[in-house]
């Protein structure tokens, strides 16, 4: 809502995580987002609230509240079992219309990023996307949102500085959880959704959800990632071995999945998935802005390749000159040993 | 292909503009010009196919669109495996419709913007993916004994290994063979010609004095700084396999076009 | 069926260099290209109109030189193209862009679909096409990575999502934005190109298409940037 005067914007206060939920469970990411909003509610002084709907979602109140939420809002309905943006739009939109939140974040997952520009236009508020870091402006109180643009190389700082609430989506594995208090106090709200919320213009009638027994490469700590100078699925099996001793991922650069090496899932990168491992091994990986806007997070990256000036050898923090089949195999028998 | 290499018949490499291009009426006019100049020549215009894996227009939609005319066996379109089925089909109509016969088959280099051929496409059996073998099977039953087929051979890569595929492609249908840039005399292609000899070799000449562009493209190992004159290389292979055709590619059309009429004695 | 496909001329970023030393993205001689993720909403919207009959009309806001990204669009498939260009526009966020957008598409009249590619490669914000459908109060799904059937009130969608995906039933009219597994886009023939060179490409203002002042361009954006930097710089070590 425009919110051009002073006046106005008080009548916004607090800050709102919108959860992210699958199956009637909140996920991880709300935990980070959760935790990155506890600051910003601290610098302004007011209360954090998590608002999560779902099908059996009022179970969660204890999480919610123990991960740092000062209030959880549930909006518990069947008919939100499965991802429902346009009900969930509605119901939200409504809600912000009664509370009248100052910020509201959301994760930049596929369903966050379907929901929360459906938001912003509808309750007329200024929305970034995918952002990575959150501040409060000490002179003004203004939310501060960064992201990248132009796929990483420039770190944009944006305001919305005349609409309430200020929304953000947010990048997963950036932000940190915090500790998880059983002790903290909180308190419930429930609210309800409306008739005319749910169903009208779309019905979800099935739904997949892939279980991975290979180790996630969202929850990796370790990834061992592949692209063109790995040469093929051949490579990929070393990867893995690889992968495997060390307990970790196998990820891809964008190359190495448009030639049928590895499938999307393990893709690294602007189309691909984020990820924030400690460490990131990059091998026969040229480092294309839209591979290095997926990883460039890890704690500690490591290139090899046979080509000392590569993108990515230049970013890594140890760069490895030589050749995969030699290293990586040696790399392995050095391990066996230990 | 023998009656070209008889009557000393030059094979030019044209490649029609690509998809990317800012200035399209400028590129395609200057195709057409070097085609007609290559017709009237009495040479035999060889127009290539998505080269390198750069989105370009089509041999036969450039023939078509800018109403070139082909001279009776004086075309050869290059046609690798980078395509639809649909699209493949048309290009073998179409050149049936202009009488175009020859056809250089290569397995070629893809991009992720094209589309390439699966297997039962093409009624291929027991491969995983398809090569310039099947695609020459593909068009012997398709068209039976219109075509005559031609086939690559790069004596830059394993021996052993070009030599089992050559044999493939020859079973397949294969009737002469284009090799790539050659420097003088080379080892690799004297045995082709000695395992082959009925079949015609038409050795590609590298035109541009650039010689490390030819490095990057066949990984040719050359020092830096070699000097190369491209016209004498050409008259030397003349020397050198007086019985095999010559491909010209990245022939200068301002600067040496009129040179090579003298190389060929 | 009428379908609207959005697309937006960004610069080439996969040419975009990074000065190592500056770590600043080198912009001379970047050329304008049509977001790649558009020539997908394109092809799936082609295929549609092959399918059942229709047309597909290419709309883009931009500046004069946009009309390139609808000749482009055109010379894969698309009936037409509307070039959306004032000053007025100038400065638009994703809520102003979304406005405009669907400004023209309600002067269009008698739309099924408004096909969109997932993001534009520049700001990467994902927000235009749900941000229409918000504005014309229709369904969305995004992400989508097939449309499997399309009936006379309704249409099936998968979408994609982190975890799996899920499977939709849409009632039209509807916003979509679709990710690059729905489909390879085709390549433009010569004809197809020769042909869009001669199209006639008409241009809206903000008052053809009845665009409210306040909800464009910089007036109309609640969004600002405010800053923008490179990113912090990482200590190496070369072995």
């Amino acid at each position: 809502m425009l919110a051009n005067t002073e006046a106005l914007r008080a009548e916004y206060k607090n800050v709102w995580v919108v959860a992210e939920v699958l199956g009637g469970e909140v996920q991880k990411v709300t935990w980070e987002l959760l935790g990155a909003a506890r600051s910003l509610a601290d610098a302004r002084g007011c209360e954090l609230w998590c608002v999560a709907m779902g099908d059996g979602v009022a179970k969660e109140a204890l999480s919610i509240r123990g991960y740092g939420a000062d209030v959880a809002l549930v909006v518990d309905d069947r008919r939100l079992a499965r991802f429902d943006d346009e009900a969930e739009a509605a119901a939200l939109v409504r809600l912000i219309g009664k509370y009248k939140p100052e910020i509201l974040v959301c994760a930049a997952t596929t369903r966050g990023r379907a929901l929360i520009p459906r938001v912003a236009v509808a309750a007329n508020c200024g929305l970034t996307a995918d952002c990575t870091g959150l501040a409060i402006d000490p002179t003004n109180g203004d939310l501060l949102q960064t992201r990248p643009a132009f796929g990483g190389n420039i770190m944009a700082t944006i305001r919305s500085a005349n609409h309430r609430p200020q929304m953000s989506t947010v990048r997963p594995r950036v932000m940190n959880a915090l500790e998880f208090d059983p002790e903290r106090e909180g308190r419930v709200i429930v609210e309800s959704l409306l008739e005319g919320e749910s169903g009208s213009l779309k019905t979800v009638i099935e739904v997949f959800h892939e279980e991975e027994n290979a180790v996630n490469l969202s929850d990796a700590r370790f990834i061992v990632a592949g692209g063109r100078g790995v040469k093929g699925p051949e490579g990929f099996k070393l990867l893995k071995k690889f992968a495997d001793a060390v307990g970790g991922a196998v990820g891809a650069s964008r190359a190495a999945v448009d030639s049928g090496w590895v499938p999307y899932s393990r893709q690294v990168g602007q189309t691909g998935q984020t990820v924030q491992a400690t460490v990131y091994v990059a091998c026969g990986i040229s480092g294309q802005i839209q591979h290095l806007v997926g990883m460039q997070s890890c704690d500690y990256i490591v290139a090899i390749d046979k080509d000392p000036n590569t993108p990515m050898m230049r970013i890594a923090d140890a760069a490895v000159v030589g050749d995969l089949y030699e290293i990586i195999p040696a790399l392995l028998k050095e391990l066996a040993r230990t | 292909m023998r009656h070209h290499i008889e009557n000393k018949i030059y094979h030019v490499e044209i490649l029609p503009p690509k998809q990317e291009t800012e200035k399209l009426e400028v590129d395609l006019e200057a195709f057409a010009v070097k085609f007609r100049r290559v017709m009237e020549s009495g040479y035999c215009a060889c127009v290539t196919d998505n080269a390198m894996g750069n989105l370009a227009f089509q041999g036969t939609e450039m023939i078509e669109e800018l109403g070139l005319e082909p001279r009776e066996d004086l075309v050869m379109i290059h046609l690798n495996t980078f395509h639809t089925k649909e699209a493949l089909d048309e290009i073998l109509e179409t050149c049936v419709a202009k009488g175009i016969r020859n056809l250089l088959v290569i397995s070629g280099d893809g991009s992720d913007r094209l589309p390439r051929l699966q297997p039962l496409d093409i009624g291929a059996k027991g491969v995983e993916a398809v090569t310039s073998v099947e695609l020459l099977r593909y068009i012997a039953e398709r068209h039976p004994g219109f075509f005559h087929l031609g086939v690559a051979f790069n004596p830059y890569e394993p021996e052993e290994h070009e030599f089992g595929k050559m044999e493939r492609k020859i079973a397949a249908g294969a009737e002469f063979i284009i090799t790539q840039p050659v420097i003088g005399l080379h080892p690799v292609v004297e045995r082709l010609l000695a395992k082959y000899p009925q079949v015609p070799v038409i050795v590609e000449a590298w035109m541009s004095k650039k010689l490390d562009l030819l490095s990057e493209a066949v990984g040719y190992e050359i020092s830096p700084g070699t000097p190369y004159d491209p016209i004498e290389n050409l008259k030397s292979l003349h020397s050198i396999y007086p019985h095999c055709g010559v491909y010209l590619s990245l022939l200068g059309f301002k600067t040496q076009y009129d040179l090579v009429k003298d190389c060929w004695k | 069926m009428r379908i609207v496909v959005c697309v937006k001329q960004v610069p080439g970023s996969s040419e975009a260099k990074i000065d190592p030393e500056t770590k600043r993205i080198v912009r001379e001689g970047v050329k304008a290209v049509m977001n790649p993720f558009d020539a997908y909403a394109l092809e799936e919207a082609v295929r549609i109109k092959e399918r059942l009959g229709g047309e597909v009309i290419a709309l883009t806001m931009g500046p004069p030189r946009a009309d390139i990204a609808l000749r482009e669009a055109i010379s894969v498939g698309a009936d037409s193209g509307i070039l959306l260009s004032d000053r007025a526009f100038g400065g638009s966020d994703t809520w102003a862009t979304s406005y405009a957008l669907s400004k023209a598409v309600r002067k269009i009249g008698g739309v099924d679909l408004v096909i969109c590619g997932k993001q534009a490669i520049d700001g990467d914000t994902a927000q235009v096409g749900p941000g229409m459908a918000a504005h014309l109060g229709w369904a969305q799904a995004t992400y989508v990575m097939a449309i499997p059937e399309v009936g006379e009130k309704e249409f099936l969608a998968k979408r994609m999502h982190e975890d799996g995906w899920d499977l939709c039933r849409i009632r039209f009219p509807a916003v979509l934005t679709v990710v690059k597994d729905i489909n390879r886009p085709r390549v433009p023939t010569l004809k197809g190109r020769l042909a869009a060179q001669k199209v006639e490409i008409p241009t809206w203002t903000a008052q053809d298409v009845g665009a409210e002042a306040d909800k464009i361009g910089l007036e109309g954006s609640p969004t600002r940037v405010v800053k923008a930097e490179p990113p912090a710089a990482r200590n190496k070590a070369t072995l």
